[in-house]
């Protein structure tokens, strides 16, 4: 391992956000929260996108990791323990006065840490946990925290954590546990699926607490909730894990980096964790003054989730089905899709030589959507059958086409799901529809005033019992003149369809369902 | 035919509230009566012979009485609107939301269903607009830290946003000294702790101009840069989407997209 002596804050931020980049999840939303007259920060439920990067995509958080050294050895990832590149950490001083510097230049909505596995699990949520309480606490910082937990550390942690952090996530990195076994030898599927557990009950019971639930009416955890979070951590002062250890042989990795006082940064704040622990339970959150006050939310923007796409052989069917899972069981608001870029050139996984599965990666976004907020099952969507997404038409089309019988539907009556369902109509259509039509009968050209685009929807539907040309609705007709209007796709991933392309995927079931 | 009567005002919510206010009692008949408001960018080429011309003084009790009126007879939210499309830049927006008023003191609130009317369906385009314009310069909006720790940012909206985006930075920066300054406008919002801000002319824009370029030496800008590029995913690269995303007029005020200045730290 290559550890620098000295290394200066600007070398340590290019080693870190380069590190974190692949990370996919950059939003701030979820939260609503005024600023306070002694701090500094708000933060808005809509999000915030402050720039958008040369790949073209939003810069909301700072996103960066604590550090990039690493235990663990994760086929697909660039901090893996068998790279030999030059590693970094940030003392938490350091990193709290980065977030409030961009921060009120306007550059940032908040920070999203994560962080590779230094020493331990613990040995490295105890670091975040410290840099974490030190920027709302001392920095007084009220702006969005999202911060990933690492599998495998002790749940008292992540409770700790989670009164300081908006949002949390656990990335699940590939579908199945067999995936994560081959690519990722030192996680297992119950260390990931554990910590997700244990924050949504915990912020279900917060939200009841608070009063604000009443969603999850039927939550079939029942009483036993609360045993859950009677979490102990003891910090041994043997451990070797432990913070408390690391002060006399691991300063050099942490502290001496620093130029300025990270090292009695560290040691004076993981005083925190260690001053009561000496077999007392619950020091952490004895300790977090967050927890403390009546009124605080746990984990209050939710928690969100990223899948590999591409690294292994699942297929998108697969992939759906965990997440819908994710959605219904876990609660989560948001799963990320992050198609695989082969960094390490390792022949053992698929090569991106032409590019990442960007397309795959858009439809699955496509479906997620449909998921969320249409209404969609994913066993309409895909089966064992059709286990793939098609690639020259999207989800919903493509699900519109195979269910011609549904079709046309009459816009006047229609109730919102069914006018979700039509091509060319999303929520917003919908929703404008509905408004419109309370105050009169609509005829073709209303929708073009509701900014509703015909192109596609014109196959699917009537107006007062008529269609806007006497279509017959026949499957091979239809499908031929929604492939002539093109459908758009996200600017870069146009040009992903080629005849070379296509001819590669050749091999696979698209799901059409004998349409082509 | 009656000749019709226009009722010049100011280019701002006031000035037309109180045109509105007028035009409305004046007895004349809606179909005879319309808006002008002053515009940057109007040059007057469009004054009609035989029209009557009425210059009106911005009167804020007027203005007040109509802003209550649409708040009390249709809704806020309509309120709200309408403000936003008065600070758009769009050309006739006055009598536009006079003709918008017409119907909505007459509906109610539920004028905002009626989106197949092509006057309705206007002052929600536009307001769209203006709403989608503030949103993006929430995040766009790029400090520079001066010394005794003052912050400005320079922005060039298209619509007069300045006092829309305000409250959201005096929420968020409590305890920090600021200015916004409209470039295009000449306009400067300024905060101070535990002060409202306020919103100024300015009278030397080009000295304030200097103030806020000049290139005093902040670290942090030259971090947010190695940030902003060391983020994209080189596989990935897409200035299409980027360009989508965040179109060019944006980019002259915005650090990370200005070319490092001499006194940079960087190579
Ligand atoms: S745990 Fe795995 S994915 Fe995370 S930084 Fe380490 S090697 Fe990378």
């Amino acid at each position: 391992m290559i550890i620098q002596e000295g290394m200066s804050i600007q070398r340590k931020l290019e080693i870190l956000s380069d590190a974190a980049k692949y990370d996919v999840a950059c939003t701030s939303s979820g939260v609503d929260r005024k600023g306070n007259q002694s701090g500094m920060g708000n933060s808005v439920a809509c999000g915030i996108c402050h720039t958008f990067s040369a790949d073209g995509r939003c810069i909301s958080l700072l996103k960066i990791l604590f550090t990039n050294e690493c235990i663990f050895d994760c086929k697909y990832c660039i901090n893996r323990s068998s790279n030999d590149i030059v590693r970094a950490s940030f003392t938490p001083n350091e990193l709290c006065e980065l977030t409030m510097e961009f921060y009120r230049r306007n550059y940032i909505e908040g920070l999203f840490l994560s962080s590779g596995i230094m020493i331990s699990p613990n040995h490295t949520m105890e670091l975040i946990f410290v840099a974490l309480k030190m920027l709302r606490e001392d920095f007084q910082f009220n702006g969005y925290i999202h911060c990933k937990a690492i599998p495998g550390a002790d749940p008292a942690l992540i409770e700790a954590i989670g009164w300081y952090a908006d949002r949390m996530s656990i990335n699940l990195e590939l579908p199945t546990a067999d995936s994560l076994k081959k690519l990722a030898p030192h996680k297992n599927r119950k260390n990931i699926l554990k910590p997700m557990r244990q924050i949504q009950l915990r912020r279900e019971s917060n939200l009841e607490y608070l009063g604000l639930n009443n969603s999850y009416g039927g939550s079939s955890y029942g009483s036993n909730k609360n045993i859950l979070f009677d979490y102990s951590y003891s910090n041994g002062n043997s451990s070797g894990n432990s913070i408390i250890s690391s002060k006399s042989n691991s300063n050099k990795d942490i502290g001496s980096n620093s130029n300025r006082n990270g090292n009695s940064d560290i040691s004076s704040n993981s005083m925190i964790l260690v001053d009561k622990g000496s077999g007392s339970n619950n020091i952490l959150m004895e300790d977090n003054s967050y927890s403390r006050s009546p009124k605080s939310k746990f984990v209050p923007a939710g928690q969100s989730t990223q899948m590999i796409i591409g690294a292994s052989a699942e297929s998108d069917y697969h992939i759906m089905s965990v997440s819908e899972a994710l959605y219904n069981n876990f609660d989560l608001k948001r799963v990320f899709y992050s198609a695989f870029v082969n960094v390490n050139q390792d022949s053992n996984l698929p090569s991106t030589h032409n590019g990442p599965p960007l397309l795959r990666e858009h439809r699955l976004y496509q479906a997620d959507w449909l998921i969320r907020f249409y209404g969609f099952k994913t066993r309409e969507l895909l089966d064992e059958k059709n286990p793939n997404f098609n690639i020259i038409m999207d989800p919903k089309c493509n699900w519109a086409l195979r269910h011609l019988e549904l079709f046309p539907v009459e816009v006047n009556k229609a109730d919102y799901y069914t006018l979700l369902r039509v091509p060319g109509i999303g929520v917003t259509g919908a929703r404008r529809i509905i408004a419109a039509r309370k105050s009169a009968v609509l005829d073709f050209k209303d929708l073009k005033a509701l900014r509703i685009v015909l192109r596609r929807a014109v196959y699917f539907i009537t107006f007062r019992g008529r269609m806007m040309y006497p279509i017959k609705v026949d499957e091979d007709f239809i499908t031929r003149e929604l492939l002539s209007t093109k459908e758009k796709l996200p600017y870069g991933i146009e040009e992903d369809i080629t005849f070379k392309q296509l001819s590669l995927f050749d091999d696979i079931n698209y799901g059409t369902g004998g349409i082509l | 035919m009656k000749s019709i009567k226009i009722f010049q005002c100011e280019n701002s919510i006031d000035g037309i509230f109180t045109a509105i206010y007028q035009a409305w009692s004046c007895g004349y008949g809606h179909a005879n009566v319309k808006i002008e408001e002053a515009c940057e960018k109007n040059n007057y080429s469009n004054i009609e012979l035989f029209s009557e011309y009425i210059l009106i003084h911005t009167d804020f009790e007027k203005a007040v009485k109509v802003s209550r009126a649409i708040k009390r007879k249709i809704s806020e939210e309509v309120y709200e609107m309408i403000c936003r499309v008065a600070l758009s830049n769009y050309q006739g927006k006055g009598d536009l939301i006079y003709r918008f008023l017409i119907l909505g003191f007459h509906i109610g609130s539920s004028i905002v269903d009626h989106l197949s009317n092509e006057v309705v369906n206007k002052i929600f385009k536009i307001n769209r607009f203006v709403s989608n314009e503030v949103h993006h310069f929430l995040g766009f909006v790029r400090f520079s830290v001066h010394k005794n720790d003052i912050l400005t940012s320079l922005i060039h909206p298209k619509n007069n946003v300045l006092s829309l985006i305000v409250p959201h930075f005096v929420d968020r920066l409590p305890r920090e000294k600021f200015a916004i300054i409209d470039g295009n406008r000449n306009t400067c919002a300024l905060h101070l702790p535990q002060k409202p801000w306020v919103l100024v002319d300015v009278v030397d824009s080009d000295s304030l101009d200097e103030y806020h370029k000049q290139d005093g030496f902040d670290e942090y800008e030259d971090l947010w840069k190695i940030f902003f590029d060391n983020i994209a995913i080189k596989e990935r690269i897409n200035p299409k989407l980027q360009r989508n995303n965040i179109p060019l007029r944006f980019r002259d005020d915005m650090v990370e997209f200005i070319p490092v200045s001499r006194n940079s730290i960087l190579p």
